[in-house]
């Protein structure tokens, strides 16, 4: 017997069987696989690794204990002694995440509404070219942004040739900037510092929040505005009364979505926050890939991460819906 | 299935024992080429210096031809080499690591074979202290040395003669460029230069002690570097104007003619040192054990220091280097890391550093 002949008879014997084989079946059965393999099972191995034990002077071993859990929130040596040092680069993350997409959405919504105003041809150049810094990695510009502040061949340098420097000196505003960490004795400094993180997170997710408005402001209806500046209603209260609150969702679920992806945040952080601002983002890579081969602490800092992210989620999901339901 | 008779078995046999005997003429030079080893060094500069000098010596030597691979100089290593040897697609023939690594990788197990010590006569020419005696025998033979030395910008600032002079306010506020890791070495130069060296690092009260007083150096601390780029290109822009440093990069660029010049204060520079350890699994003990013997060798050490800026690990006389050479790569005093304090306290040390730093 053939293997050919095996197959009919097995195709006579239960039509129903090959009919539930069909090739959508089979797609189905390869992306859920791809899914679980790819996604679920990394997921897993995180959540399951964040219960292991760090041997000290060596790796880790599978365990299971909560102590990298409560490690998290009051330090290794507890109870003898209590540190918050985890929970404020938690909130480190927040800080920067926060300020960096409102800043960002802040100033891509006029820019975005005034793009929608040009020309269709003018329109389309703009959002290619966004497009296209989208392929610049963040490596690339923090690097950028690391030159434009440096000493010697960025913004300070500018201020010393300008005699800048100098006036600020002989104002006195030169030791106020030494005081908050923005100068040194030779000249002022830009990096590292608040400022500098904020600003490369800020332009690292900007072009990302011209491309999330873009679609929803240009489905605006002018004729909205114009009704309303035909019935007497100044510029400023037209923006405030029938503009914002029409576009007031893409621009939640935009900032959402900045905030989110900047939590992770890595490079800009490392390079320019000052270490009392350092994030839970780059603790996970020292512990993990760091001297010290923690991987269990790294797994329960990103998973207690994964969780903050996402209650921030649902809770904007709430306030939206809260929101449409008015 | 062909029926086999004795004849048949007779010419397939003869046919066979042929084709050995050709091939044992034949074969032989071409084994004896194709003997390679594949070996780990830290890129970059360091990489390249390697498979320009002292690869193809070892090869004219041996007729063991080496393919270079890139590793990182940190535990990351580990990482990937707890991944690679399980699954048998092991990387390297031959590591590079860092002492610190080399105990973690000899702790955690099956990562860095035993080596045949008989095999790699030439070691004797190093202090015993590196040979690195592991849970399973002999796991590691010195490579080379290197410093992390105090640097300084000569066109702002006068030499120090002593570390306390980077606490000077008055000096160095807001200038400095130090590493932000706990094991790089701020601990033990803070250590020997306030306290009793290694002696205090073994307590929990001497490493808070310490790290007080690292805590009064902060304001004078303006990049707490992570890569060692970040540090070059804070030297080469003056984003900084002192700081800790690697010796030998140091003075290479200080001869491309940047503004950098390291300095070996009173209380001395941190001296570390790198070992050659085979990779378990490597079918290659043999070619790895004439390449840590030729490594082993004076005049190779010489080279290295020559041709990469490493510190021998053998006694300067036994080598033809010359004063100024010797200087270019190393000095005195040194201040030994405090290996045993890193590796057996290493989360109080790590969780007590970062919350120094942390603070505002």
């Amino acid at each position: 017997m053939t293997v050919s002949e095996n197959i009919q008879i097995a195709a006579e014997r239960s039509p129903a069987l090959v009919r539930r084989i069909s090739p959508k079946t089979v797609l189905y059965a390869a992306l859920s696989t791809l899914v679980v393999v790819f996604c679920i099972v990394p997921f897993i191995l995180v959540i399951v690794i964040s219960f292991g034990r760090k041997v000290d002077g060596a790796g880790w071993v599978w365990d299971l204990t909560f102590d990298n859990y409560q490690r998290f929130f009051v330090g290794v040596l507890w109870p003898d002694e209590v540190t918050f040092l985890y929970l404020q680069q938690l909130g480190n993350s927040f800080y920067f995440a926060v300020i960096a997409s409102v800043l960002a959405v802040l100033t891509a919504l006029p820019f975005t509404l005034l793009l929608t105003r040009l020309k269709r041809s003018a329109q389309a150049i703009w959002l290619v070219f966004i497009l296209a810094s989208l392929s610049m990695s963040e490596v690339f510009i923090v690097m950028g942004w690391d030159i434009l502040l440096s000493n010697n061949s960025g913004l300070p340098k500018l201020f010393q040739v300008t005699g800048f420097t100098q006036w600020l000196k002989d104002v006195g505003w030169f030791q106020t900037l030494r005081d908050i960490g923005l100068a040194n004795p030779r000249n002022v400094k830009f990096k590292p510092s608040g400022f500098a993180t904020i600003l490369t997170m800020s332009y690292l997710v900007w072009p990302y929040a011209v491309i999330l408005l873009y679609p929803a402001f240009s489905r605006l209806d002018p004729s909205l505005a114009e009704a309303a500046r035909t019935m007497g209603a100044n510029r400023w209260t037209v923006i405030r009364t029938v503009t914002l609150p029409a576009i007031r969702l893409p621009l939640m679920g935009t900032t959402l979505l900045l905030f989110v992806f900047l939590l992770g945040s890595y490079v800009s952080v490392s390079v320019f926050a000052t270490p009392d601002k350092q994030t839970t983002a780059v603790a996970i890579y020292s512990n993990i890939r760091g001297s010290n081969l923690d991987a269990p602490f790294g797994s329960a800092q990103a998973v207690i991460l994964l969780i903050s992210a996402s209650v921030c989620l649902c809770f904007g999901h709430l306030l939206n819906s809260k929101a449409e339901a008015r | 299935m062909a029926r086999m008779n004795r004849r048949t078995l007779l010419k397939t046999g003869a046919g066979i024992g042929g084709l050995a005997a050709a091939g044992s003429v034949i074969g032989t030079p071409l084994i004896a080429q194709s003997r390679s080893l594949k070996v780990g060094s830290y890129g970059g500069y360091f990489e390249n210096s390697f498979k320009e000098f002292v690869y193809p010596e070892f090869t004219a030597a041996t007729g063991i031809t080496v393919e270079s691979v890139t590793q990182p100089n940190s535990a990351d290593w580990l990482v990937t080499m707890q991944q690679a040897v399980p699954a048998g697609s092991i990387p390297t023939d031959i590591s590079l690591y860092g002492r610190d690594s080399m105990i973690k990788a000899s702790r955690i197990g099956g990562l860095i074979a035993p080596l045949d010590i008989s095999a790699i006569p030439k070691a004797e020419n190093l202090d015993s202290y590196f040979v690195f005696d592991g849970p399973e025998g002999p796991q590691g033979v010195g490579a080379m040395s290197w410093f992390t030395s105090m640097v300084i910008n000569p066109n702002e600032v006068e030499t120090p003669g002593s570390w306390t002079e980077f606490w000077d306010t008055e000096k160095f506020e807001a200038s400095l460029g130090l590493s932000n890791v706990h094991s790089s070495g701020l601990l033990d130069i803070t250590a020997a230069t306030f306290f009793d060296g290694e002696e205090t690092m073994m307590s929990n009260e001497g490493i808070l002690a310490i790290l007080d007083k690292i805590r009064e150096l902060k304001p004078n601390v303006t990049l707490w570097w992570n890569a060692e780029s970040q540090m070059e290109q804070g030297m080469k822009n003056g984003d900084v104007i002192g700081g800790q440093y690697y010796l030998d990069v140091a003075n290479l660029m200080a001869a491309d003619g940047f503004p950098i010049k390291a300095t070996f204060p009173k209380e001395g520079n941190l001296q570390d040192y790198g070992s050659w350890c085979l990779t378990t699994g490597s079918e290659k003990s043999a070619e790895a054990a004439e390449f840590m013997n030729f490594s082993s060798d004076p005049a190779t050490q010489a080279l290295m220091s020559r041709k990469i800026g490493t510190a021998p690990l053998v006694d300067k006389a036994m080598t033809d280097l010359t004063d100024e050479e010797f200087a270019f790569v190393s000095g005195s005093p040194s201040i030994k890391p405090a290996y045993e304090a890193y590796l057996d306290n290493e989360t109080f040390i790590k969780e007590s550093w970062d919350k120094m730093l942390a603070e505002s």
